[in-house]
């Protein structure tokens, strides 16, 4: 995986439309479905993202019988496999963060799975709180403020 | 030779048999007395124990030479109790515990026949004195059934002076594995359980499939109604099916073994047990069997109640302990069969033909029998025949000898129908086929199958549709359910079948019938769903205008089914005999002694049984739509 | 890799792969309705049935069921032939009389040409087809708290006695498995009924909300180790624990005051 997803938390402005975005790519026929980012709004423009860490030891995969939550290793994601999950939950209780989600619309458990690798989230973002960048930069300290490094 | 002595060597193996022979010719008389399942529901208990008290009585014991033994079935079922005398070789039938005091002090003590015990030919009206002699006997050749009703299975004494192990002590002291399939190979052997699948190529994949561990399997589940030539072998000579298992064991590499007997044969079971605990003691099973450092042993597994463990991979599953399916997978018994691991399941007329092979060569064996199926076939010959009871005969023996050589003509002289053969898995062969040889390739060419030697012969008063609707009842009881075609199909195949018994048959139903029959027999998880509809197919081509009758005339022209036909007494021929009365299940028939009988239609269920026993021929059936004076039958 | 031609199309298939698999491969659609890839292939259902023939088989074919017959390199196979449509066809015939009503088995049905059975339709309408998918997840999950009982016409999916199943955990992937609905249940934050057994769920000590129950909780202790109350928060609430361990690093944002200790992400 050559890419990693990134939150600096201080950029965070909890604009929320990080959230509109995600829940509407997820959704069809023009039902939003559960979005799989949650900002928790701190203030007035200061906002923490909480979203899906994708664990290199994953709780969720560690408790699901059926290996329906796998990594996958082009996105670095880990991926429900739709056609494996028996809808059992024992994922969102497993996830020690609550990054699994049950979503009420579609009857289905959701997670963050970095949209297959084109996070829709992140151009929506007005002050890159959230970016999709190189894996090798991921390590360098970002500017507090949205310089766009 | 006690029990305690273990057998390691051919020299002691043929001495011993030869004291047990030398001993048992030295005796003044035997008296055999037949304990087989079927001559116990007979009351041949009461029998034994009269004859046993009755030689006590006249000091006639072992220590005089004089010897009572219970033996298997001897297969002349119908004529049971039997009792077999040596060594005149007298035979004694329908014995009765009454006549037990006649049978020791003229037969035993003095050498003089009870003429009334013996069996009347019923042609020749002559009383026949000796076994070999009557046509039931003579007519055959036993080869798996060779010692049943000859030696007492409980003892192995009596087996091993019979002949019992003397194939596999040649087996094991003087071959080698690869030989001992060679000679089954020349033998021509085919599995004996209704597939007849080759049994040297079974043993062959086992012996090449990888891994330490394998098995030897025995089906002692024989499940098919009217069968029980295995029930008869595992009672009568459990010996033959043990000795059978070790070649086999021995040619194959496995050294664990597990005969499945069903459960509803309970006298197979303790005669088996008893037979490996003495097999055991005698180094002939167990660890280093006859000194060859080989080690085989086998265990006794019982069946839960249910016909299609007796498919191979349904058996295994239940030997397992788990519920008896039959395996989806398409994997090969011999390459993962019990526990996943090589495996070879073979029926108990099988095993006991093994030994006999490896005693008298594969040569002997194939020069018997036809150019596909070598060798003899045990047959349970049931059903509205004079003789029914066990036979064994040659491959391509027809069906003319079967039914009428052997079985002596249809009872009562009624007509010839057919003989359905093969149970709930297969089809009839109508008398338009009688001259059919008897073996695998033929009988499956005139749409039936050999399957485990059942053979129910019919005559006239039986419904071909009817038939098919006896074996679809079995069925859909059986069936295991996992797969749609066969647990909804048999479902449906019954209710098609109930409806054209009863009248309801429709325009179209033979098309529907056909439709379903070849859906199952393509799409069905196992051969029980597959064969299912060979009862259904079978009676179609041959008796197809038995089912026009019943859809288009709501008409069933052998009088059998109860919705269609009704009885009644033609009082000009009633003589009065009160036959009939007493056999009416309802109370419908009603009159005096030498008084015209009357038959109360409001009480008649349409049984027949008044028509079957009437001596006059006065009582008649008609289509129930008829008038009164309808169609009367033959 | 065993190569092998489903409809004409070749396909390179994965080794030890069933045929369904490869023919899904070439893009060749087969009905299924027992296959399910969280469990191992069961070949009850017999919709998935094709034709399969050898070059060297002049021309004799075999009908084996696709979800359980193994690649094997040189197979021909045919998922279209008249036999085999007709043989699904009498498959689904047979299921819409026993399940009339089932939206499910309608649906497949009219696709394969039937409107209404030409079997007598069954008395006791059901929805279960028998697929025993629910069974099978159920010993995948671990609990093995129901079965297939009794045997042909009768037979059934159940626990043990038909009574409430003590091995039951609440997990609810029997009936989410369940191709037709059949398995009925219901669940809220307090608590969850299915096979006629109630449970508790787990609750979330901060809000209440749940959703597992306290046996699955249990359950998974066994197997893993981790305390049962490891899994009592909830989600909104663990997310709520995240915040505020970000809010204690006291995070400044931009136009406040530089961070304390530089280098601290």
């Amino acid at each position: 995986m050559d890419r990693i997803y990134r939150v600096v938390v201080e950029r965070c402005i909890a604009c929320g439309k990080c959230e509109l975005a995600c829940a509407f790519a997820h959704g069809s026929q023009g039902r939003p479905s559960r979005t799989r980012i949650n900002i928790a709004r701190q203030g007035p423009e200061a906002g923490v993202p909480v979203v899906c860490l994708q664990c290199d030891d994953a709780g969720c995969v560690q408790v699901c019988p059926t290996k329906a939550l796998v990594r996958n290793e082009a996105t670095g994601a880990i991926d429900v496999v739709r056609e494996r999950c028996v809808l059992c939950r024992m994922c969102i209780a497993g996830c020690p963060f609550g990054n699994m989600l049950w979503d009420d619309t579609y009857h289905l458990v959701q997670k963050c799975d970095l949209c297959g690798g084109d996070p829709k989230c992140v151009p929506f973002c007005p002050t890159k709180a959230l970016d999709y960048v190189p894996a090798d930069t991921a390590g360098l300290r970002p500017e507090p403020a949205g310089t766009g490094r | 030779m006690s029990a305690e002595t273990r057998v390691e060597s051919k020299a002691a193996f043929e001495a011993w048999r030869d004291r047990l022979r030398t001993e048992r010719g030295g005796r003044k008389a035997e008296v055999l007395v037949c304990c087989g399942t079927g001559c116990l529901a007979n009351g041949a208990r009461d029998v034994a124990e009269a004859i046993d008290g009755a030689m006590r009585a006249r000091g006639l014991d072992a220590s005089v030479g004089f010897f009572e033994k219970h033996t298997g079935c001897h297969g002349f079922c119908e004529r049971g109790p039997l009792v077999l005398l040596r060594p005149s070789g007298v035979l004694y039938t329908r014995v009765k515990p009454r006549d037990a005091k006649a049978i020791v002090e003229e037969t035993v003590e003095k050498g003089q026949i009870v003429q009334k015990l013996l069996y009347r030919n019923p042609e020749t009206k002559k009383p026949v004195e000796k076994y070999d002699e009557i046509p039931f006997y003579a007519n055959q050749t036993r080869v798996a059934m060779r010692r049943i009703g000859q030696i007492d299975p409980t003892d192995l004494g009596d087996a091993v002076a019979a002949g019992a192990y003397a194939g596999m002590v040649r087996a094991l002291l003087e071959m080698k594995p690869e030989a001992v399939i060679a000679e089954v190979e020349a033998s021509g052997l085919r599995g004996r359980g209704g597939a007849g699948f080759a049994t040297a190529r079974k043993w062959k994949s086992c012996r090449q499939a990888k891994g330490e561990r394998k098995f030897i399997l025995c089906n002692g589940d024989e499940g098919d109604p009217g069968a029980f030539k295995d029930r008869s072998i595992m009672e009568g000579d459990p010996h033959s099916v043990v000795e059978g298992m070790v070649i086999g064991a021995y040619a194959v590499g496995a050294h664990e073994g597990y005969v499945y007997v069903r459960d509803e044969y309970p006298l197979a079971v303790v005669n088996l047990t008893l037979a490996l605990e003495q097999a055991r003691k005698a180094g002939l099973l167990g660890k280093n069997i006859l000194g060859t450092g080989f080690d085989f042993d086998i265990r006794i597994s019982r069946g839960g109640g249910a016909f299609v463990c007796g498919e191979s991979s349904a058996l295994m599953r239940s030997l397992e302990g788990k519920v008896g399916e039959p395996r989806a997978k398409y994997v090969h018994a011999t390459d993962r069969g019990l526990f996943d691991l090589p495996t070879v399941l073979n029926n108990v007329e099988t095993w006991s033909d093994v030994g006999a092979i490896l005693e008298h060569g594969g040569a002997w064996f194939a020069g018997m029998g036809t150019a596909k199926s070598k060798g003899t076939k045990a047959f349970s010959l049931v059903g509205k025949v004079k003789n029914t009871g066990l036979i064994e005969l040659p491959m391509g023996t027809t069906m003319r000898h079967i039914v009428y050589g052997i079985g002596g003509g249809i009872k009562d002289d009624r007509p010839f129908k057919a003989v359905q053969t093969g149970g709930p898995s297969g089809g009839c062969v109508p008398a338009s086929m009688l001259d059919v040889p008897v073996d695998y390739e033929k009988l499956t060419e005139a749409g039936s199958m050999m399957g485990s030697g059942g053979m129910i012969v019919m005559d006239d008063r039986t419904c071909m549709v009817d038939v098919a609707r006896y074996f679809l009842k079995f069925l859909v009881e059986e069936s295991c359910g996992k797969c749609t075609p066969c647990r909804e199909g048999l479902k449906q195949m019954l209710a098609m079948y109930e409806d054209l018994c009863a009248g309801r048959g429709r325009e179209g139903d033979l098309a529907r019938i056909e439709r379903l029959a070849a859906a199952m027999q393509l799409g069905s998880l196992c051969d029980l769903g597959r064969s299912a509809p060979n009862p259904v197919l079978s009676t179609l081509k041959h008796f197809r205008d038995e089912y026009v009758a019943h859809i288009r005339d709501k008409d069933c022209p052998a009088g059998i089914c109860r919705d269609l036909v009704i009885y009644d007494i033609v009082a000009e021929r009633c003589e009065g005999c009160r036959v009939c009365i007493k056999a009416c299940p309802t109370g419908a028939i009603t009159g005096e002694l030498k008084q015209a009988h009357v038959l109360d239609q409001s009480k008649c269920i349409s049984c027949g049984s008044c028509f079957d026993v009437c001596p006059t021929d006065a009582v008649v059936w008609s289509k129930k739509t008829a008038n009164a004076g309808g169609k009367e039958a033959a | 890799m065993p190569t092998l031609i489903v409809d004409g199309r070749t396909v390179q298939a994965r080794e030890g792969a069933f045929l369904l698999e490869a023919a899904r491969q070439a893009g060749v659609a087969i009905p299924t309705l027992c296959e399910h890839p969280a469990v191992e292939p069961y070949g009850g259902c017999r919709l998935c049935v094709v034709d399969i023939t050898r070059a060297s088989w002049d021309g004799w074919q075999k009908m084996v069921v696709s979800c359980l017959y193994p690649v094997e390199d040189g197979l021909v196979v045919s998922t279209r032939t008249p036999r085999v449509v007709e043989t699904r066809r009498v498959v689904l015939d047979l299921l819409l009389a026993r399940c009339p009503e089932t939206p499910l088995i309608q649906g497949l049905a009219r696709e394969h040409g039937i409107e209404k059975t030409t079997f007598a339709p069954n008395e006791g309408k059901t929805d279960c087809i028998l697929c025993a998918l629910c069974t099978r997840i159920c010993d995948v999950i671990g609990a093995s708290a129901i079965a297939a009982v009794d045997r042909g016409i009768g037979r059934e999916i159940a626990p043990p006695f038909r009574e409430p199943p003590d091995r039951c955990i609440g997990c609810l992937a029997c009936a989410e498995v369940c191709p037709t609905g059949h398995i009925k249940y219901e669940t809220s934050d307090r608590r969850r009924v299915i096979w006629d057994k109630e449970f508790e769920m787990l609750r979330c000590p901060n809000c209440g909300r749940a959703h597992i129950t306290k046996l699955q909780a249990a359950h998974f202790e066994k197997k893993s180790g981790v305390p049962a109350s490891y899994y009592e928060p909830c989600d909104a609430c663990k997310r709520a624990t995240v915040v505020a361990s970000a809010n204690a690093l006291k995070i400044p944002r931009p136009g406040q005051t530089p961070r304390q200790n530089p280098g601290q992400v």
